[in-house]
């Protein structure tokens, strides 16, 4: 391809980065609406563009019934729980896999943990249900959803940890050995500063595959604890589904990993970079 | 402030790198350990560390048994070829670090930092992070951080081969006038032999396995162990003529060489007959007009082949029959390619190296 | 390894070994670190790990060979049934219907999201030049991925109402369609499926590759610059293959998840109409928890595992192939 086609290619790009915005935003657009809509204009034959009425009672609606306020604290208690325990030990195995990967017992041993996140659900859920229905912290606990996320949040973490262990190299670890430092203040004074955004990132991800999981939660928990996406699908009037309370209720669930986003912005760009040559 | 002794170093991999190496470097020593990339130095300094572990034989500092003792305990500072400063860190913290894990109180540690940046002259960019200064400064910065702790051994890993050649000469420089530098053992590694040359107290010279000879730069320039040694020490190159024993001579293609008594000795009872002839450009030299060769010099005929005049001195090969032999010449004279000269050869000056083993006669 | 490991022709091949290389221990201790260090670092998580899942692993495998389902289960008198199950599976045109859906979704689901994923980020890096808006570019188009798939589900499911949908009134207004799309019938939901899920992932790997491009060291392109390389050039030569590796991960990354994809099937179609938009681990998903066949549904999970863990296999394994041929690894 020459330059001066490349300029057109550019062009182009840019183009299809204005459909594809379009493709992004336009169900978030009607996501947006549809939550300020009242019930019967999400059901109209011709569906609205704009609202004839805005309802933003709808967001203080879906908090009708209190508890639901405490199915975001559930899920939050969930998600939070799980990614630091998915990320304590996938730090420690991801460590110990870049640095002595024959002592740690190889690519065997690390394959088999990634291969957990590949799982089919099924396989998971219906033994575990009544593994947990057999013990003392039951099926409907924050416990047990923060163990099982455990079986894919675990694996990712491990990997990605390992991926960015590889990366920070080894020799500044040893130069502090030379300064004088045990392997432990080595491992904290040097190296985890370099792997920190690195960590952060995972932990963001971590965190939203938690804070999003439905099937497990589904089958799990319902009455003591609710996660708020098994909430959502009980916004309906009989056998109508109340479209503008499930968007509104999916609209304040999203305002916590969206914050986590633009807050940890910086630190997930720089974070997953993963196996790039740096500079 | 300790000697550091090294006995019967083994270690190895998929084959062995090194195999009984044995080395001593006194207290104050600047021992300078050089050989061809590859051949197992940086092992060596490893090994030395403790960052890795000797498959054999025994490190001892200070008549302290090191061998099994981790590395941050063993008071060893060591510079990496690739600095491993820590990016994260202000080069004020790079090089606080040691004293940082000797627990040393804070206004200790700006004391000593700042002296020692004073020293390598970096006391501007103690606020700078390793990404915001040149490698030149980088090197230094690897250099006050070793010397800061006052190690009882330091280990120097290429340290100025990646670096300009202005900024090496003044690195050279001060390798030579740092007191810390000369007041404990100093195992120096590098690949090029000028450097080892104008460095070392004395020199190791490292062949696969081992060490091939150990001695001053003077011994090793005027009494090399084998063809290995002499080839790589000493600019420019040594003269290496194949010849043959014929009599009282050595005979190479269209040349005869004549031996001393004392070489004919020497000589006596060679199998082969096949000796490698070693002269050092410095002992050749080209006749002006019709001079004749002085006492202990013994002159061919023949012309010029290559002439590079390089300031300072020039060198001249000079096809004698079919051999090839490098003259070192003065500056103000010039010589054409074909030119017929006559070039005198001190004779006593020759090394005779059995062209099988390269071990010396 | 950062070790120079050397050695001369004479420590080559045929030459005799030294007695204490011969004799050496294979697997030598580490200074550093005492031997138990690294088993005990990856001691705890394996075992946390294989605490939870050794029970799933050992009752799938076990009824996997069983007659289980849900009255049996309460009774305990399954019985054993051999491979069974296994040939249930395997036979059924309905779990071949669904493999073909899984190439389908891993091609224009999966795969497609991967290729976005490269020409989005790169775009966004190298052709939006204003820092700002390249920022709030990024954060809209992940803005999907912070939505739970069930959400995302019943989102498109809405959207998509062929009578009052958005998207077909959204295309009816715009004179790209004349009659509504019916988004699903038979051949076409599972392309609605495959659209959502295109909607809701491909910010995961584009934020990946994105990072990587961001984190590609400026020096190497001042010296193309130097060098009078064009910009695309510079794409083919430097971006791209210095990309190879992150490009790879974030393939991984989704492609893992891919093989036990269930949510967005179950919430838009439920494998309908007429099984036409099932996956396999949504069948296994079906037959387990809702008509619980359990040891039908076991035999399921068991093929979907084992082949969506050589594929895997195989392609970790090409992946260090081409890394280390790069000198990268």
């Amino acid at each position: 391809m020459s330059e001066k086609n490349y300029a057109l290619v550019k062009v182009l790009l840019l183009i299809f980065l204005g459909i594809w915005m379009l493709f992004t935003l336009f169900p978030l657009y009607w996501q947006l609406i549809t939550a300020f809509k009242s019930a019967g204009e999400t059901n109209l034959t011709v569906p609205t563009f704009w609202p004839d009425e805005w309802h933003p009672e709808n967001f203080i609606a879906v908090f009708a019934d209190k508890s639901n306020f405490g199915a975001l604290i559930d899920s939050f208690v969930i998600a939070t729980g799980n990614t630091l325990a998915s990320l304590f030990l996938g730090t420690l195995a991801g460590y110990a896999f870049a640095r002595f990967p024959r002592q740690a017992g190889g690519e065997n041993l690390s394959f088999w943990i990634l291969s957990n996140r590949m799982f089919p659900p099924v396989a998971i859920l219906i033994p575990m249900f009544f593994l947990f229905d057999a013990m003392p912290w039951g099926t409907d606990s924050h416990i047990s959803l923060i163990i099982l996320y455990l079986v894919f949040n675990m694996p990712l973490a491990t990997w990605l940890m390992m991926v960015f262990f590889r990366d920070a190299p080894r020799e500044l670890e040893e130069a502090a050995y030379l300064d004088g430092f045990t392997p432990l203040q080595a491992f904290r004074r040097v190296t985890l500063p370099l792997v920190l955004p690195g960590m952060v990132s995972v932990g963001i991800l971590c965190w939203i595959f938690a804070w999003n999981e439905y099937l497990f939660a589904n089958l799990f928990v319902g009455s003591a604890v609710r996660t708020f996406t098994i909430v959502i699908p009980t916004f309906t009037n009989g056998s109508q589904t109340l479209w503008n309370l499930q968007m509104a209720f999916s609209l304040i669930a999203m305002i916590p990993p969206v914050t986590l986003f633009i807050l940890l912005r910086r630190y997930m760009v720089r974070g997953l970079s993963l196996g790039v040559v740096k500079g | 402030m300790a000697r550091l002794e090294v006995k019967g170093l083994c270690k190895g991999w998929d084959f062995p790198v090194l195999d009984g190496l044995d080395l001593t470097v006194e207290e104050g020593e600047f021992f300078v350990v050089v050989g061809p990339s590859g051949i197992g130095k940086t092992t060596l300094l490893r090994l030395v560390a403790g960052l890795e572990t000797a498959d054999a034989g025994s490190i001892i500092v200070g008549g302290r048994d090191v061998t099994r003792i981790p590395p941050y305990k063993r008071n060893v500072a060591m510079t990496f070829e690739s600095y491993a400063l820590y990016p994260h860190m202000t080069v004020f913290k790079n090089i606080a670090s040691p004293l940082v894990a000797r627990k040393t109180d804070s206004a200790e540690i700006d004391k000593r930092v700042s002296e020692v940046a004073s020293l390598l002259q970096i006391d501007q960019l103690l606020d700078r992070k390793p990404g915001e200064i040149s490698g030149g400064q980088k090197q230094r910065c690897a250099l006050g951080r070793t010397l800061v702790a006052n190690p009882d051994v330091f280990l120097l890993d290429e340290p100025i081969s990646h670096l300009d050649a202005k900024i090496r000469h003044e690195l050279r420089e001060q390798f030579h006038t740092l007191d810390a530098l000369r007041k404990v053992a100093t195992l120096y590694v590098t690949h090029d032999y000028s450097e080892a040359l104008s460095l070392g107290d004395r020199i190791g010279v490292m062949g696969s396995g081992g060490l091939v000879q150990t001695g001053s730069p003077r011994e090793l320039f005027e009494k090399p162990g084998d063809l290995f040694v002499a080839r790589n020490l000493g600019q420019p190159t040594i003269n290496i003529i194949e010849t043959k024993i014929a009599g009282k001579k050595l005979e190479s293609p269209g040349a005869s060489f004549k031996l001393s008594a004392k070489q004919q000795n020497l000589l006596n009872g060679h199998k082969s007959g096949e000796i490698s002839l070693g002269i050092r450009p410095q002992n050749v030299r080209i006749l002006q007009g019709d001079e004749k060769p002085g006492r202990g010099h013994q002159a061919f005929k023949g012309s010029v082949d290559i002439f590079d005049a390089l300031g300072a001195h020039s060198i001249i090969i000079v096809d004698i029959g079919g051999t090839m032999i490098t003259a070192l010449g003065s500056p103000d004279a010039m010589y054409e390619y074909g030119q017929e000269v006559t070039v005198a050869v001190e004779t006593g000056s020759f090394h005779l190296f059995d062209t099988k083993t390269g071990k010396v006669l | 390894m950062a070790v120079t490991v050397g050695g001369g022709a004479s420590a080559g091949a045929g030459a005799t070994l030294p007695d204490w290389f011969t004799s050496k221990k294979k697997n030598p201790s580490n200074l550093i670190v005492a031997r138990w260090v690294p088993i005990a670092l990856v001691g705890l998580p394996v075992l946390t790990l294989l605490a939870i899942v050794i029970y799933p692993t050992i009752w799938m495998f076990y009824h996997a060979f069983q007659d289980t389902n849900m009255m049996r289960l309460f009774q305990h008198n399954w019985s054993f049934v051999g491979f069974e199950n296994f040939k249930t599976v395997l036979s059924s045109a309905r779990f071949g219907d669904s493999v073909w859906h899984l190439v389908l979704y891993l091609t224009f689901g999966t795969g497609l999201e991967v290729v976005l994923a490269v020409i989005l980020a790169l775009t966004l890096y190298e052709v939006v030049k204003n820092s700002l808006l390249r920022v709030i570019l990024l954060v809209l188009i992940v803005l999907p991925m912070m939505l739970p798939p069930s959400i995302v589900g019943v989102l498109w499911k809405f959207m998509l109402t062929p009578s009052n949908g958005a998207v077909n009134h959204a295309l009816l207004n715009m004179g790209l369609i004349s009659t509504p799309v019916e988004w699903f019938n038979a051949g076409v939901s599972l392309w609605s499926i495959i659209i959502a899920d295109v909607w809701n992932w491909t910010a995961l790997p584009l934020l990946i590759i994105y990072s990587g491009r961001v984190s590609l060291p400026p020096a190497v392109y001042e010296a193309a610059r130097v060098d009078g390389a064009g910009g695309w050039m510079v794409m083919r030569r430097i971006t791209l293959p210095m990309l190879k590796e992150v490009i790879a991960i974030a393939f991984i990354v989704r492609f893992m998840d891919a093989f036990k994809f269930v949510d967005l099937v179950y919430v838009m179609t439920s494998g309908g109409p007429a099984q036409t938009s099932e996956l396999p681990a949504y069948i296994a998903f079906q037959r387990g928890i809702r008509e619980f066949a359990i040891g039908e549904a076991a035999a399921y999970a068991i093929v979907i595992f084992a082949c969506s863990a050589v594929i895997i296999t195989l392609f970790l394994k090409y992946l260090k192939k081409v890394l280390k041929a790069q000198a990268i690894a």
